[in-house]
């Protein structure tokens, strides 16, 4: 019987919430197929067009779609990953990303690994970048920004795909802030960079070490992360 | 009798309509209903997570593309 009335109540608050919206809620949505079906057309023709050029623009092309598809559709957000922990004390996405980063880490060893034991050139080694007091800042000022502006990098590109224009203000201050950024970049790296140790684990590690370190540093702030959503979850049903 | 509040979002990025729904649920009583509106895709998933989380009455729909309202109903 309590079940009767629970689905009951369920009922006439569906109906009044429905009487509630009216007219708004009944508005027709525009048929977007043949919108989607010039952009497919287009999508496909520039990359016929790259593919001819070279086969890597052509690579370039399809994983930067992908990225941007799976970007939209996963509701993937590095500002939500960052900001949301002390806004809603959520942490789901912040588990995402660290997830992310575990699995790109695997296999970013593995490549590089690979070239490795094949006596290659390492590929990539040129991203190993000094770390100093000055990616600390400037992480800082990019965390701060990135709140403000709705969005990081990915994530502006992604809103104004999406539609959303008020998002052309942040990619148009994220121009000038990269232009100014590079303008001055042989300064940050002459006065800060230079000096700072330059840190590539499997070179103080070994290759399973420097995985192993890596992994256990995100498992780490994974099940903090876990923790922090869970106690306060906890204080709200009490 | 229980009200309902309209809260216009349009053209708010994130964060901001979560601030907003946040500060207009404490000024309703319980049982009153808060509709949110919002075109921002990454509000669109943390509105409706956060006051869930807080054992609210969630409803969401797609009202038009890209356009979504929120239906909160305030429970404790």
């Amino acid at each position: 019987m309590k079940g009767c009335e629970v689905v009951a109540e369920e009922t006439v608050r569906a109906s009044s919430r429905a009487s509630a919206r009216g007219d708004r809620g009944k508005r027709k949505k525009k048929n977007q197929i043949p919108i989607a079906m010039v952009i497919f057309a287009v999508i496909s023709g520039i990359g016929v067009w790259l593919g001819f050029k070279e086969d890597t623009l052509l690579l370039y092309w399809l994983l930067g779609l992908a990225f941007g598809f799976t970007l939209q559709r996963s509701r993937f957000c590095f500002t939500a990953s960052m900001r949301d922990p002390y806004l809603t004390k959520s942490t789901s996405i912040t588990r995402a990303v660290l997830i992310a980063f575990a699995i790109t880490s695997i296999a970013f060893t593995a490549i590089k690994y690979g070239y490795f034991i094949k006596g290659l050139a390492i590929p990539g080694q040129g991203y190993v970048v000094p770390i100093s007091i000055a990616t600390a800042i400037g992480a800082c000022m990019f965390g701060i920004g990135m709140v403000i502006a709705g969005g990081c990098a990915s994530g502006t590109l992604m809103r104004i795909g999406e539609g959303f224009w008020m998002q052309v203000i942040s990619l148009f201050f994220f121009i000038v802030g990269s232009l100014w950024g590079a303008h001055d970049f042989g300064w940050w790296k002459r006065t800060f960079m230079l000096k700072a140790p330059k840190i590539f684990l499997p070179d103080y590690l070994g290759w399973l070490g420097g995985l192993a370190v890596n992994l256990l540093i995100i498992a780490v702030i994974y099940v903090i992360a876990h923790k922090w959503e869970k106690k306060h979850s906890d204080g709200l049903s009490h | 009798m229980a009200k309902e509040v309209e809260l216009d979002c349009m053209g708010e990025a994130c964060p901001i309509p979560l601030i907003k729904t946040e500060k207009a649920l404490e000024e309703l009583e319980v049982g009153d209903t808060l509709i949110v509106l919002i075109d921002h895709s990454c509000a669109m998933k943390n509105v409706p997570e956060w006051a869930r989380k807080q054992g609210h009455e969630v409803e969401l729909e797609e009202v038009d593309d890209g356009e979504w309202e929120c239906y909160i109903e305030k429970m404790k």
